[in-house]
């Protein structure tokens, strides 16, 4: 089968809450594929039912060729987990708590070694003495001890400082380079711009939008935005800059450019002839942000008029 | 193999837990101390306390155990590996079983001074305590799952472990109450352990024969195991 992961019309309800409502999405393998939403939209509920933590109420999935539902055991030895925790046993070393996971898994114990070298982990140092960084290397590293096929990480940079979180990101991106099946959930939008290939955007227990980074930047439509700071800001600069659509922005003129090449040319074009400074200048490209704001708020009810 | 690599892990993880420490070590230990230098000779109430021993033992780890891996969920390392629910049930029964034993022999030592006769059948004496141990170990892990919140589970379990040492005929024999507190003292698991433990110990019993009182906890130990699997199964 070439897809990891394949969820048909996955349903979770608790009571009378449905926290997933019916998804359907398929991972490829060798895919680094994320799960966007703000909290609550049922990206952790998903995460945890594909890998058996919790029980599917109706739909189907399928991890690694093995049924979700039925064949948990084969699911359990074939995926890693990275919780947005890190579950750790706090009373044990990092050398024995990666022993114990090795011993779970029946993975030979020399990974072990392997990997506290390539983690460069402290081997002696209780799990609970740790920063949330190394904490959260360490959970990494558990979760491939029996080099699964497929990495789950639920939120993998939640708590992290800016540094611990950058190594996180590029180690997750090294794990896909080397060909391992990568499915994160996230809100970071900087994880989301920069480590999947694929994204499922998840409002209130759907999934609203599914593609690739580009898809789904174009589904937004915006053009790229320049943003500028001229000076002196003459009368006669601005009647010329009137030819493009702009806006005052924090001090700033803002325009939205279909072809920013030509925009470039016909500023410069300008400069040269009017002799204005140029400050600041700087091009924004639809980001993963920019859809994210624009499916996850404008499907929203507004005012009074939802109709 | 996963089932001693669990029990190794329980043992180095929750032995220092204060659950385990106040409510497992020093509370029945300083119970047991407390009788035996108030009343002297204590052959009589011996079984009666070694089985609260135990029983505290073994309910305390467990219970600790559960409350620390709900809490930090570290139970989902468990669950999300390729272990049945079974074998974790098992494994951390056998480790507050093993505390449980520890306890209870401890207690042993501590009340050997204070007696008069030696033990009647060293063998089945430590047959009973495996098997009263396991039978409290499950029913202690059954209730800090069943609890909604696991900080209350030690709470929980004393509102079912205080009452048994008094309906199960531990310190005051069954047959000094009237008909009616009989029958409740044979609905409390632990009298099936302090009977077997009084007979091992002193070769007679109250109310109920060692064997049946061995056959009733074997039965009880598979019933909280089974219920304790199944709740595991259905927590998540």
């Amino acid at each position: 089968m070439e897809e990891a992961v394949v969820a048909n019309n996955l349903v979770k309800r608790y009571g009378d809450f449905e926290a997933v409502k019916g998804i359907s999405f398929r991972v490829k393998r060798g895919e680094a594929f994320a799960l966007l939403g703000p909290n609550g939209a049922g990206k952790t509920t998903t995460v945890r039912m594909l890998t058996t933590l919790t029980s599917i109420t109706s739909g189907e999935a399928y991890v690694n060729g093995h049924n979700v539902k039925t064949e948990k055991l084969k699911v359990r030895r074939s995926i890693g987990l990275v919780p947005d925790v890190s579950n750790l046993y706090e009373e044990l070393t990092v050398e024995e708590n990666l022993r114990f996971t090795a011993k779970l898994y029946g993975a030979p114990l020399e990974r072990v070694e392997e990997l506290m070298r390539e983690f460069d982990l402290p081997a002696k140092r209780k799990f609970g003495k740790l920063s949330t960084g190394f904490k959260r290397r360490v959970a990494i590293a558990a979760a491939l001890l029996h080099e699964p096929k497929i990495l789950f990480l639920d939120e993998p940079t939640n708590g992290l400082d800016v540094h611990s979180a950058r190594a996180v990101r590029e180690l997750i991106r090294l794990l896909n380079k080397r060909g391992m099946t990568v499915f994160l959930t996230t809100h970071n939008m900087l994880e989301a711009e920069t480590i999947p290939q694929r994204i499922a955007i998840m409002r209130d227990g759907r999934i609203v939008a599914e593609g690739s980074r580009k898809e789904l930047k174009d589904l937004v439509g915006r053009e790229t935005r320049v943003r500028l700071s001229l000076e002196p800001l003459t009368s006669a600069l601005l009647k010329r800059l009137e030819s493009y659509n702009f806006r005052f922005e924090e001090g700033y003129l803002v325009f939205e450019v279909k072809d920013p090449d030509e925009f470039l040319d016909f500023l410069f074009g300008l400069k040269s002839e009017l002799g204005f400074r140029i400050n600041y200048l700087c091009t924004e490209l639809p980001s993963v942000e920019d859809v994210f704001m624009e499916l996850t708020e404008k499907a929203r009810p507004r005012g009074g008029c939802p109709l | 193999m996963k089932v001693p690599a669990i029990v190794e892990k329980e043992l180095k993880e929750y032995l220092l837990k204060p659950g385990s420490i106040s409510w497992g070590i020093v509370f029945p230990l300083v119970f047991t101390l407390a009788f035996a230098v108030r009343f002297g000779d204590v052959d009589h109430l011996a079984p009666g306390l070694l089985a609260i021993s135990v029983l505290f033992g073994t309910t305390s780890f467990v219970s600790s155990s559960v409350i620390f891996e709900r809490k930090l969920r570290t139970f989902e390392r468990l669950l999300v590996a390729p272990v049945s629910y079974l074998e974790i049930v098992f494994a951390k029964a056998l480790t507050g079983s093993l505390f449980g034993l520890f306890v209870g022999l401890v207690s042993l030592l501590f009340l050997r001074p204070f007696t008069v006769y030696g033990i009647w059948n060293p063998a089945l004496l430590f047959l009973f305590l495996v098997v009263s141990a396991f039978c409290f170990s499950s029913l202690g892990l059954y209730v800090s799952l069943v609890v909604k919140n696991p900080i209350n589970a030690m709470t929980w379990l004393n509102l079912i472990r205080l009452p048994m040492m008094f309906t199960s005929g531990a310190i005051i024999s069954l047959l000094l109450f009237p008909r009616w507190f009989i029958a409740v003292g044979l609905l409390t698991p632990m009298t099936y352990a302090v009977e077997g433990l009084r007979f091992a110990m002193l070769h007679y019993y109250d109310v109920v024969n060692p064997l049946y009182s061995l056959l009733v906890l074997l039965i009880l130990t598979l019933l909280f195991m089974y219920l304790a699997t199944s709740r595991l199964e259905n927590l998540y």
